[in-house]
């Protein structure tokens, strides 16, 4: 479904991405492990497109120059240069770092910004589909966003990008500071859009221990370079991964 | 006088709202301070003039056609100039400014200043209100801000393009994550501003005349509301039109008309100094925008 090929960003001259190439199959759920700036984000960004968007940004107003080389096939087509919302048409939906919601809106009203692309009656399928998936969000749905808990805001995040109806979903460390109880009801929330909508996704995270039981395979990152792969037992198992990933 | 005052005070409010909000619009979504637009009141005004006077269209034509060709401007100057600067605040300024100046002084150039220089009120006609001489036309004014305020209100909460915008006004890389064209986006932002500076025209100047200072008058008058109001907020352009709306009336019936500029300074200050970010301002973080 996704394949990218010797993938290397540069932001200015330092390397971000360097010679990257990793697949998802369909229906896979595939991790990317890595530690603080192995390059996990700058990888969400450039098979989203999003770095096309801040590369012309940054031309425009002459700041930084960003250089993107190698190459990203979706369904048999190459997307290296399409632009952000193309590819969000095609199925390809980001649910970005430290989960940004838009905090002045209701929880209501994030689900229907986010459904600018689909009709009033799919959002609110999708919002009451969302609601058996994550049921703390229900009591909150007139609220202000940003006064939703992180945990809260991270359900959101993930909900929210449900109403774009991704093929391929993008979760750029959904587990990032949430309790580990939290944690765990949104893995099997992940879990559950996997099996039961057939969604494929594409999740980071630094540590391997929350993902890989339930991941069908991972990858790890260290300085915008793959170092290791395989499925989720054979990482656990690795003394490297043991070592390196699974913190305290 | 007292009621007589408070009415005055009313449509003065309608007024300055009338004036601010399609600056605040634009800014509110794509954080663009548009300093042309002032001149695009002016010109869509001049525009109705001249397509009534040396035309001789019908009024519903022409001002169809001024509200429409403002649109199309206002679009044309993000695509051709603030596009390329986009994200330089300063820059940003400067270019709309230079926009904006170039066409006031072509229109003082041309000499093109006086009474006949004016439109016609929409319906010739006034009342006497609680024993208050009060025209058609202010009472028009009144009217036609409260609905385009409720108008702008639902649209931004209600419709796939107003929600968009609300998106970007929040988080403009998140709302690309959605399908949502950020340069789109700006663009129907200027664009929307541009034809409300236009209705606005269309609705204030028959109350006076044409003129190019008129221009630079309505830029002021925005900025000041905008600022006090905390630019961007809507609530803020309602919130700070009431407070300069009815500073200036009652200053100029109980303490003398060549305070009331004073008085309005004074509020621009006070807030300033008192909340730089404005009553409604992004400082208060949660504050509701647009
Ligand atoms: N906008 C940027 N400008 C400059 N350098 C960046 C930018 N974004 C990321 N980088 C650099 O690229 C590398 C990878 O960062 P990132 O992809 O954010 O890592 P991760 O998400 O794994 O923490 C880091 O060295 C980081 O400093
Ligand atoms: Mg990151």
């Amino acid at each position: 479904m996704l394949e990218v090929n010797n993938l290397m960003v540069f932001f200015e001259n330092a390397l971000a991405l360097n010679g990257l190439s990793l697949e998802v199959r369909e229906g896979e759920i595939v991790g990317l492990i890595g530690s603080n700036s192995a390059g996990k984000t700058t990888l969400m960004n450039t098979v989203s497109g999003l770095i096309i968007d801040m590369k012309i940004k940054e031309m425009r107003k002459g700041g930084q120059r960003i250089t993107v080389y190698g190459n990203i096939i979706y369904d048999g087509e190459d997307i290296t240069e399409t632009a952000p919302n193309q590819r969000v048409k095609k199925g390809i939906v980001l649910s970005r770092e430290r989960h940004p919601i838009f905090p002045e809106s209701s929880v209501m009203e994030n689900f229907k910004i986010a459904g600018y692309l689909r009709s009033k009656t799919e959002v609110r399928e999708t919002m009451d589909f969302v609601f058996t998936l994550f049921p703390p969000l229900v009591k909150l749905k007139n609220r202000k966003a940003g006064f939703l808990s992180g945990g809260e805001q991270q359900m959101l995040a993930i909900g929210r990008a449900m109403v774009v109806r991704p093929k391929l979903l993008l979760l750029d460390e959904p587990l990032l500071g949430l309790s580990p109880l939290m944690q765990k009801a949104v893995v099997d929330a992940i879990v559950n859009l996997n099996r039961e909508s057939g969604i494929t996704v594409l999740l980071s995270e630094q540590f391997a221990r929350p993902v890989l039981p339930m991941v069908d395979r991972a990858y790890v990152v260290e300085n915008g370079m793959l170092t290791l792969s395989g499925t989720g037992p054979e990482l656990m198992n690795n003394p490297e991964i043991k070592a390196a990933y699974f913190g305290v | 006088m007292f009621i007589g005052t408070t009415i005055y005070a009313l449509i003065n409010t309608a007024i300055l709202a009338l004036m601010a909000i399609g600056f605040n619009l634009t800014f509110g979504i794509s954080g663009i301070a548009n300093f042309a637009y002032g001149a695009l009141y002016v010109l869509a005004a001049y525009g109705v003039w001249m397509m009534l006077n040396l035309l001789h269209l019908p009024y519903l034509i022409a001002v169809v056609a001024a509200v429409i060709l403002n649109l199309i401007l206002g679009a044309l100057i993000y695509r051709f100039v603030l596009i390329r600067v986009r994200g330089q605040g300063i820059s940003e300024v400067i270019a709309t400014f230079g926009i904006g100046l170039a066409v006031l002084e072509m229109f003082s150039y041309f000499g093109w200043v006086g009474f006949e220089y004016t439109l016609p009120v929409l319906i010739d006609r006034s009342y006497i209100i609680a024993g208050t001489y009060v025209d058609m036309q202010r009472i028009i004014i009144l009217v036609f801000s409260i609905f385009l305020i409720l108008g702008l209100w639902f649209f931004t909460h209600h419709t796939s393009i107003g929600l968009a915008f609300r998106g970007i006004a929040q988080d403009e890389r998140t709302a690309l994550t959605f399908g949502i064209d950020s340069d789109w986006i700006a663009t129907l932002s200027i664009s929307l501003g541009a034809g409300l500076a236009a209705l606005a025209a269309l609705f204030i100047i028959p109350l006076g005349s044409i003129s190019p200072g008129e221009g630079y008058d309505v830029l002021i008058k925005a900025l000041a509301v905008c600022i006090i109001g905390g630019l961007g907020s809507t609530g803020g352009v309602v919130m700070a039109s009431f407070i300069v709306g009815f500073a200036e009336r009652f200053t100029d019936t109980y303490i003398g008309s060549h305070w009331t500029m004073i008085v309005s300074l004074a509020a621009i200050l006070i807030v300033l100094i008192v909340k730089p970010s404005g009553l409604f301002g992004k400082q208060k973080e949660l504050e509701e925008r647009i």
